[in-house]
């Protein structure tokens, strides 16, 4: 029934549809060629070119950095934009290198590789033996064939669309139903509360397999990217994630009165969550306590999983405590649903 | 015996500003329509809600077909139908859908198309909710309280803002209900809807039950049955030196003036010589019988409409 006024809703349904893939085709599209982003240095033209510049630039091209080579003025407007992450500028004899405080991973990195360039450049130069370098190989943690940037990205967009709809939507949609008083009705006949939400959360559950389907068919007419593990495994997982997450969007709609603080609410939830489950940098550098505590959180066991199955075409061994934390969680946050629902 | 279908003891509830309902005794027999009639904010709505478990009272005991929330909820919700006030339903939802899953909510249910013939929305089975006048809204909503077949039925108001005609064909689905042996209470703040339906009242003002009756015998109770009305065309004088004047006492509305009378007949004449005499511009003369409204005024100071 919620299903069918779902699909009557054709521009929810588009955008709830559409959005993940048109994430998938952009960035996958950019970052087509390769692993990531690739560093880019600016590289300031010198008065004079001299044989050592030329050196440089030969050796910064071997080392597969995108150079752009730009006049002083060019360079300083470039670098006032914000734009430029490390730039090398002659200074006397030698160079100088002047990196971007704000983007200092992708600077630090360059910075790396352009000292590694000035180094082979002088050997040329002074005509000795060519420095070894230690060979370097891009694996995925998997130890399985190493794949592109958008493989990497699909299972998490898959992942956080489906902790963003838990969280986000269908949370807020609970929360905006109550408040234009559409489950009054259902408040005076002798439906139970909890068939009410299950029902909710089934729901929107066949909808997340829908949209995870046209994600991973995208993927694979678009990029080639092939599902490496099993789809039972890969179904399983994505239910017990969807189910967990959904049933934390029902249980803290019940703390919240109206759409405006369910935001507030569901967004205290949602970014320790993020930065705390190991999504944008590891915890290795924080107190044994946290990292225990984080071990906890639902969403680090659940990616982990995720990519494990997808990418990497592992089977569930290893991961059954991680998926047993998931479950918990959505029980958990089920019963806790249950018991803070208002009908109005 | 059975139990009467509703039994209401010293029903008290207070939100932060106001007492809503102040004390309220009730009792309602099988098979009557039972109405509660008062002005807006009379607290007509909140004990309702408190009735239909919607909302929870401060003190007081309710028996509903002779069962408490307390004990049988369940089961009082599988045999009451409510209409609420306003009945928010799906935008894309269809009546005939509604029906369906309503009535897929109770052990016991009528069919759809039965219910579709009894509001005449068969035309309209099959249109979005949205598409739907709020006439044919309501009786969907009138649907929806009959899906469980209920022996007692709640209606919160149900004919307010829709036009003549449709509050008729709302009239007559209650008396259908009626025809059919179910309990119906319902609450409006219409004077005629109440003596059109009502087998039984109950006048509520600030919370409180003020009178009880069939609609008969609370006008006859009025000392005074009849009124008389002089219209003016525009707005009504003051009419303190006219009433002086007459001896009686004379109420001003909008365009007209009432003057409240046990005995027409003498008034009248009398009415209109003094009326000459002080060169009262009216338009026109009625003599009417006493309404609720008036009953409502008298037992209040207040006009229902004020």
């Amino acid at each position: 029934m919620e299903w069918r006024l779902y699909a009557r809703d054709r521009v929810a349904m588009f955008w709830t549809m559409a959005f993940p893939v048109l994430l998938l085709l952009g960035f996958g599209t950019i970052f087509r060629d390769g692993g990531g982003p690739k560093l880019s240095v600016v590289r300031v033209q010198s008065a004079v070119q001299s044989p050592h510049d030329a050196a440089l630039d030969q050796a910064l091209t071997d080392l597969q950095l995108k150079v752009q080579t730009l006049t002083k003025a060019e360079a300083e407007a470039r670098w006032s934009r914000g734009e430029t992450a490390a730039q090398v500028e002659p200074d006397g004899e030698g160079y100088r290198l002047r990196l971007n405080s704000y983007l200092m991973a992708q600077a630090g990195a360059t910075a790396g590789l352009v000292n590694q360039a000035w180094l082979m450049a002088q050997a040329r130069m002074s005509g000795a033996p060519e420095p070894q370098r230690i060979p370097v190989q891009v694996e995925s943690p998997g130890h399985k064939r190493s794949t592109n940037y958008a493989s990497f990205l699909l299972p998490g967009l898959l992942g956080l669309n489906l902790v963003s709809m838990g969280l986000f939507s269908v949370g807020m949609v609970n929360v905006s139903y109550r408040e234009k008083g559409k489950f009054r009705r259902l408040a005076v006949t002798p439906l139970p509360k909890w068939i009410f939400l299950l029902g909710q959360v089934l729901h929107r559950l066949t909808i997340t397999v829908v949209q995870a389907a046209i994600l991973i068919l995208v993927g694979r007419l678009v990029f080639g990217i092939q599902n490496q593990g099993s789809f039972s495994h890969l179904l399983l997982i994505m239910t017990l994630g969807t189910g967990c997450f959904m049933a934390f969007g029902f249980a803290l709609s019940g703390f919240a009165e109206t759409s405006e603080g369910y935001a507030a609410i569901s967004n205290l939830v949602f970014f320790p969550l993020m930065l705390l489950s190991g999504v944008y940098f590891t915890l290795d550098a924080a107190p044994a306590w946290l990292q225990h505590t984080v071990a906890l959180l639902p969403l680090a066991p659940f990616l982990r999983a995720l990519r494990a199955v997808f990418n990497d075409g592992a089977g569930l061994a290893g991961h059954g405590l991680g998926l047993a934390i998931v479950a918990a969680w959505g029980f958990a946050a089920f019963l806790l649903a249950v018991r803070r629902f208002r009908w109005s | 015996m059975p139990a009467p279908a509703l039994r209401i003891r010293g029903l008290r509830k207070a939100f932060p500003k106001v007492v809503a309902v102040d004390g309220v005794d009730l009792e309602v027999a099988r098979g009557e329509v039972f109405g509660l009639l008062g002005p807006n904010g009379a607290g007509k709505t909140t004990t309702l809600e408190i009735i239909e478990g919607l909302t929870s009272a401060d003190a007081g005991s309710i028996e509903i077909l002779g069962l408490t929330w307390e004990q049988q909820g369940q089961e009082i919700r599988s045999r009451i139908g409510v209409q609420l006030q306003s009945t928010s339903l799906f935008n894309k939802i269809t009546p005939r859908e509604a029906l369906d899953l309503y009535g897929s909510y109770y052990p016991k249910r009528r069919g759809t198309q039965e219910l579709l013939d009894l509001v005449q929305l068969e035309e309209k089975a099959d249109a979005y909710h949205v598409t739907l006048s709020g006439g044919q809204q309501q009786r969907l909503a009138l649907a929806m309280a009959l899906v469980n077949d209920p022996e007692l039925v709640f209606l919160d108001e149900p004919t307010t803002g829709l036009d003549p005609q449709a509050r008729r064909s709302l009239w007559d689905v209650v008396r259908r209900m009626k025809g059919e042996g179910r309990t119906v209470v319902l609450t409006t703040h219409y004077m005629d809807e109440a003596e059109a339906l009502c087998d039984r009242l109950a006048i509520m003002d600030h919370g409180k039950v003020i009178a009880t009756g069939t609609p008969a015998s609370l006008i006859s109770e009025l000392a005074i049955p009849s009124v008389v009305e002089l219209t003016f065309e525009g707005a009504a004088p003051e009419p303190a030196a006219f009433a002086a004047r007459l001896g009686q006492a004379v109420e001003r509305r909008a365009d007209l003036w009432e003057i409240p009378t046990p005995d027409p007949k003498t008034l009248l004449p009398r009415l209109l010589e003094a009326a000459e005499a002080a060169v009262v511009p009216f338009q026109q003369v009625h003599v009417r019988r006493a309404t609720l409204e008036d009953v409502f005024l008298h037992r209040t100071g207040r006009s229902l409409r004020e």
